[in-house]
């Protein structure tokens, strides 16, 4: 649970991912996604409820479970005055991988850009600049990889690189993902399972097209707009 | 010794490892944004020697016409070389986290295993490249133009130095906490608030030459005792261990009291989401 300012941002989220699988968090501007990743992440304390991350109790734990979760979100800019090769350096180094240049060159081919490794952050563009994020939160080979609107600035083809980038790391690695993303059919794609919130507490929480059919409607586009139209109604008022 | 004793401490040793290369990622971070923004030098070149400069010229002109050109001439550019420590150690550890919040980078660090610690050692690591172009530039700066020799002081000043650099970055955690409070607008304390302390620490006079009431403000401050021991030396009455003593111990009771400060001031800013500030 979280308030800001007596604003109730998150009410209750009651959350689990397994290992290995994919999750889509949506709802509309206001629902409480960011703020439910930023407690996950252990960025933004809950003021009640706990939050267990890869094992480890938030806080005590933080830094221990940080190591084994990888976190990008497209609203990012690259560290400025560093080259990509610098900046995911960096980064290697801060999550203690072992071999980092060997990673880095791995982590690069995965999402196609291995020629944007002597591009300074600052001549990238905003599409590159978020692959190059989603690149620095895979370096380590993460069990959960966080993503807050990560395909947000891209174009449908680097969309479609990143989609079969984070699978091939799925599959290959069992990492699990935990997505937000206002894009509906990039979440039906990539993800197997989807939770709705709304005014900060989960609504729905299940296969994409289980959800759907619960609301009775045809697709995830379609139960966003009817949640976002419920967002706009004052809070607590029945649906 | 048995194997989960041998295991233990080489789990140990693997996190002391890992710890000293995020030490050493955020030094480095820090140094190509300096090799790439040549304005940056500022601090370290062209301030520095400003600042000999107008206290260096301001000492021979006291020293013509009053005729104390021995102590006044030396108040001042031994003030100018040992401020520059405060000053270097400062700048460095405060500009440090405000580049992060400046590039936005702040909650790309957060979500890392960085711990809080290790990231003030990085920049504290960078900060002592700096400080040694800082106060290399004073001190060259002072015998070039003025033909005043630092080292005159004598060994006996590197304690003096050692309590200064520990201020510096007392002021630096203070200002890092207010920023983390207040935000970025309350970034102009990293320059002002050294402009509040310059005059009260007695750097380039006794602390006599002070109005009354604010005497008892700079008898407060760890800089003045250190400043007093610092002119000691000059006049060559040897190192003043009690002052050097209170500096020290003030110095000691402010940096607990910092400490204390930015972690609270860092618990408030996850309670609050201050991090939507730089996101």
């Amino acid at each position: 649970m979280k308030q800001f300012r007596g604003h109730r941002a998150v009410a209750g989220v009651d959350l689990e991912v397994r290992a290995g699988e994919r999750v889509a968090l949506l709802g509309p501007n206001g629902a409480g996604k960011t703020t439910t990743l930023f407690m996950l992440l252990g960025v933004v304390t809950p003021d009640a409820g706990t939050v267990d991350l890869v094992g480890q109790r938030l806080p005590k734990g933080r830094n221990r479970a940080l190591a084994k979760v990888g976190f990008a979100a497209g609203y990012l800019p690259l560290a400025e005055r560093l080259r990509v090769r610098e900046f995911l350096r960096m980064y290697a180094d801060l999550y203690g991988v072992r071999d980092p240049d060997a990673a880095i060159g791995r982590a690069l081919e995965r999402f196609g850009i291995p020629h944007l490794a002597p591009v300074l952050g600052t001549e990238l563009s905003s599409g590159q600049r978020t692959l190059v994020g989603i690149v620095k939160a895979t370096l380590h080979r993460p069990q959960l990889l966080v993503l807050d609107e990560p395909t947000a600035s891209l174009d449908p083809e680097v969309a479609l690189r990143v989609r079969l980038g984070l699978m091939e790391l799925s599959q290959a690695d069992g990492t699990a993902l935990l997505v937000t993303s206002h894009d509906m059919a990039e979440v039906q794609r990539l993800c197997e399972r989807v939770v709705f919130l709304s005014h900060g507490v989960v609504v729905a929480d299940g296969p994409p097209a289980e959800v759907s059919a619960r609301f009775g409607r045809t697709g995830l586009e379609d139960v966003f707009l009817h949640l976002a139209e419920r967002q706009r109604e004052p809070e607590g008022r029945p649906s | 010794m048995s194997a989960a004793t041998v295991a233990g401490a080489g789990a140990r040793l693997r996190d002391a490892a890992d710890s000293w290369r995020r030490v050493r990622a955020i030094a480095r971070r820090h140094a190509y944004v300096l090799r790439r923004s040549p304005h940056r030098l500022f601090d370290v070149t062209i301030w520095p020697l400003v600042d000999v400069l107008l206290f260096g010229s301001l000492g021979v002109f006291v020293a013509h016409h009053g005729g104390t050109k021995s102590i006044a001439f030396a108040y001042l550019l031994s003030g100018i070389v040992l401020w520059h420590v405060v000053y270097q150690s400062q700048i460095a550890l405060s500009t440090g986290l405000l580049e992060e919040t400046w590039s936005r980078n702040l909650l790309n660090l957060m979500v890392t295993p960085m711990s809080e610690l290790e990231y003030v050692l990085g920049v504290v690591l960078f900060g002592m490249v700096k400080l040694a172009m800082g106060v290399g530039v004073v001190v060259l700066t002072a015998l070039a133009f003025y033909a005043f020799n630092a080292s005159s002081m004598g060994w006996e000043v590197l304690p003096v130095a050692a309590v200064l650099l520990t201020v510096g970055w007392v002021i630096a955690l203070f200002v890092i906490g207010i920023v983390l409070r207040f935000g970025s607008g309350a970034e102009a304390l990293a320059w002002g608030i050294l402009f509040i302390v310059l005059p009260l620490s007695g750097v380039f006079y006794p602390v006599q030459a002070l109005p009354g009431v604010l005497r008892p403000i700079a008898l407060a401050l760890p800089t003045t005792h250190a400043f007093v021991a610092g002119r000691a030396l000059l006049v060559h009455r040897g190192l003043e261990w009690g002052q050097l003593g209170i500096a020290a111990a003030c110095t000691l009771v402010l940096l607990v009291a910092s400490v204390v400060f930015v972690v609270a001031m860092l618990s408030l800013f996850r309670r609050r989401g201050y991090i939507t500030r730089y996101s």
